[in-house]
């Protein structure tokens, strides 16, 4: 049975993964909090795969670890030759690093790349998500002033404004948030 | 700024392909010609906007490096050959722009072993006295602060492999862990050793300066890749960091760069303490041998990608077994070191017509180097 330890000292929850690896069948050793505790934990417990925020402070720890110990699990990046590359850089998108003691096969190491995607890829993809729609939103609040801009100084209709923008939008090449800053700036100036 | 040094017409400077950079660093005092040239806005005369990008661990930045997130970094000197040579990591072609300071790391050590060398004690039997296996804390295993470590412990006839325990922890935790009685000395960069002795955690006992005088402590390093890719943004870069470095030169500009250095945004530490390791102090003159300052520039070429100083590396990580020598040493610091480009971007500003030469040094435990790959295997 493959063993795992979690590296647990960001904002990252990568303690939620426990529950999911144990379910698949792995053991997952007593979580590390902090870098201090981590030369002991790795010393004591020999994991074979550890899975750590790409973020965390604690990562040059490891990599002494890897360097110093044979048996120390080593750092596993995209640029690694046998490893499933795909997988590999999914998971460095979604902000977690993999370390993995020499000769283990890639096969028994996608699985758990797997569970660990499936929770922080679609955590990233939410936050993605949030991006843009508050970015939708601030645009259309941009362009709901700018229409209100020369609604009220052209004496256009709604409809008018917003025809209005659009064509500018397409003359110019700009999208149509940029344009309604740039009548909002102009009005600002001009009052 | 000494404007005198500079072309009066920025046009002359061939266009960077790239004008937008992402630039990682380590908060640290070294940091500060990257938090200068952002500050000040170097880089527009040069048509560059750098984004400085903080990291959390030396790993993330070789990380952050490879895979293009970063375009160029602040990194440990060691470490870009230990990238070079593929050491417990991924291998990859690197190349190193500029030096981007000397000096200015330090070893700190528990107010008790402190105590003990200033009564006059060595080294050796001050941690034989501790009746266990002595833990020292450094950076990164094929950084610079892992090899001052070794050499100076070597230095006091005390084996790094075999009598002590070398272990890496974030430098913001090393204080609080020495002051805890985890940790028996560190190395690292300032201001942690600042911190340390301001909380009264531990006493410095050694600089880094009086190991290897001048020694190089941080480049600024890309992929290889990237600089053939972008020779012209690599210039552009050069100039931009090295100005920043020679305005670093003046203690009044110094003294501004500490107040940006301690804000939160970059090491959020008290402005005292990151100024406190930024100016010389008399009593850093009088020390024996002398406490050099951490250099950012100087006129003799300070922060030119010297290749010699490769060949140190190279054989450090062979002396503790971090490699077998493949023989090609030269060829692998020479690729290394873009120093054509470093030349070209110096001559554009005035700086340095000429290659300096490796200059023959004193280290720690009296040994001379005449910077020669010969000459540079240790025992």
């Amino acid at each position: 049975m493959l063993r795992v330890l979690l590296i647990n000292d960001t904002d990252k929850p990568i303690a939620e993964l426990c529950q999911a690896l144990v379910d698949h069948g792995y053991e997952v050793l007593p979580m590390v909090a902090s870098a201090r505790a981590l030369s002991e934990a790795v010393k004591l417990q020999k994991p074979d795969i550890i899975i750590v925020d790409t973020e965390s402070p604690s990562r040059d720890t490891l990599e002494q670890l890897a360097l110093m110990h044979t048996a120390a699990p080593r750092p596993v990046v995209m640029f690694s030759h046998d490893a499933d590359q795909h997988l590999i850089s999914a998971a460095v998108g979604a902000g977690v690093t993999t370390y993995v003691v020499d000769g283990l096969a890639p096969e028994r190491v996608a699985p758990i790349l797997t569970v660990a995607l499936a929770r922080f890829a679609e955590e990233s993809k939410l936050r993605q998500r949030l991006a843009v729609v508050e970015n939708e939103l601030a645009d259309r609040k941009l362009i709901d002033r700018a229409k209100g801009v020369l609604m009220d100084k052209r004496n256009m209709s709604e409809a008018e404004a917003y025809e209005t923008l659009r064509n500018q939008s397409m003359k110019q090449g700009m999208k149509i948030a940029e344009i309604a800053r740039q009548i909002i700036a102009m009005a600002d100036l001009l009052n | 700024m000494n404007s005198s040094h500079l072309p009066a017409d920025s046009s002359a400077f061939p266009a960077p392909e790239r004008t937008h950079l992402r630039i990682g660093y380590v908060p640290l005092i070294d940091s500060a010609p990257l938090i200068v040239a952002h500050e000040m806005q170097f880089g527009q005369r040069h048509g560059l906007t750098l984004e400085l990008c903080k990291q959390p661990s030396w790993a993330a930045i070789r990380d952050k490096l490879l895979s293009g997130e970063l375009d160029a970094a602040q990194t440990l000197y060691g470490m870009v050959y230990g990238v070079q040579l593929g050491l417990g990591g991924p291998q990859a072609d690197m190349a190193i722009l500029m030096t981007l300071n000397r000096n200015g790391q330090a070893i700190t050590v528990s107010n008790q072993l402190a105590a003990k060398l200033r009564a006059g004690q060595s080294l050796k039997s001050a941690l034989g006295s501790l009746g266990r296996k002595p833990v020292f804390a450094q950076t990164f295993p094929t950084g610079t602060h892992a090899m001052w470590l070794n050499y100076w412990l070597a230095a006091n006839d005390i084996d790094p492999l075999s009598d002590i325990e070398s272990i890496v922890i974030p430098p913001p935790q090393m204080p609080d862990a020495l002051a805890q009685g985890e940790l028996d000395g560190f190395c690292a960069g300032e201001p942690w050793h600042a911190v340390a002795e301001n909380n009264n955690s531990g006493k410095t006992v050694v600089s880094t300066s009086q190991i290897w005088p001048d020694h190089p402590e941080k480049a600024l390093a890309c992929r290889r890749e990237f600089a053939a890719l972008y020779p012209n943004t690599a210039q552009a870069l050069i100039r931009t960091i090295l100005e920043a470095c020679q305005w670093l030169a003046n203690d009044k500009n110094k003294i501004q760069a500490g107040s940006w250095l301690a804000r939160p945004e970059y090491l959020n530490i008290a402005q005292e303490l990151v100024l406190s390791r930024l100016v010389v102090t008399d009593s850093d003159q009088a020390a024996i041998p002398p406490k050099l300052p951490v250099r950012f520039f100087d006129e003799r070429g300070a922060n030119y990608p010297l290749p010699a100083d490769g060949l140190w590396f190279l054989g450090q990580f062979q002396r503790w077994g971090l490699f077998k020598s493949s023989g090609q040493w030269n060829d692998i610091v020479q690729q290394v070191c873009q120093t054509e480009c470093y030349l070209s971007a110096a001559r554009q500003l005035n700086l340095l017509a000429q290659p300096p030469q490796a200059k023959t040094v004193q280290f720690i435990d009296g040994r001379i180097w005449d910077g020669t790959a010969g000459a540079v295997t240790m025992p």
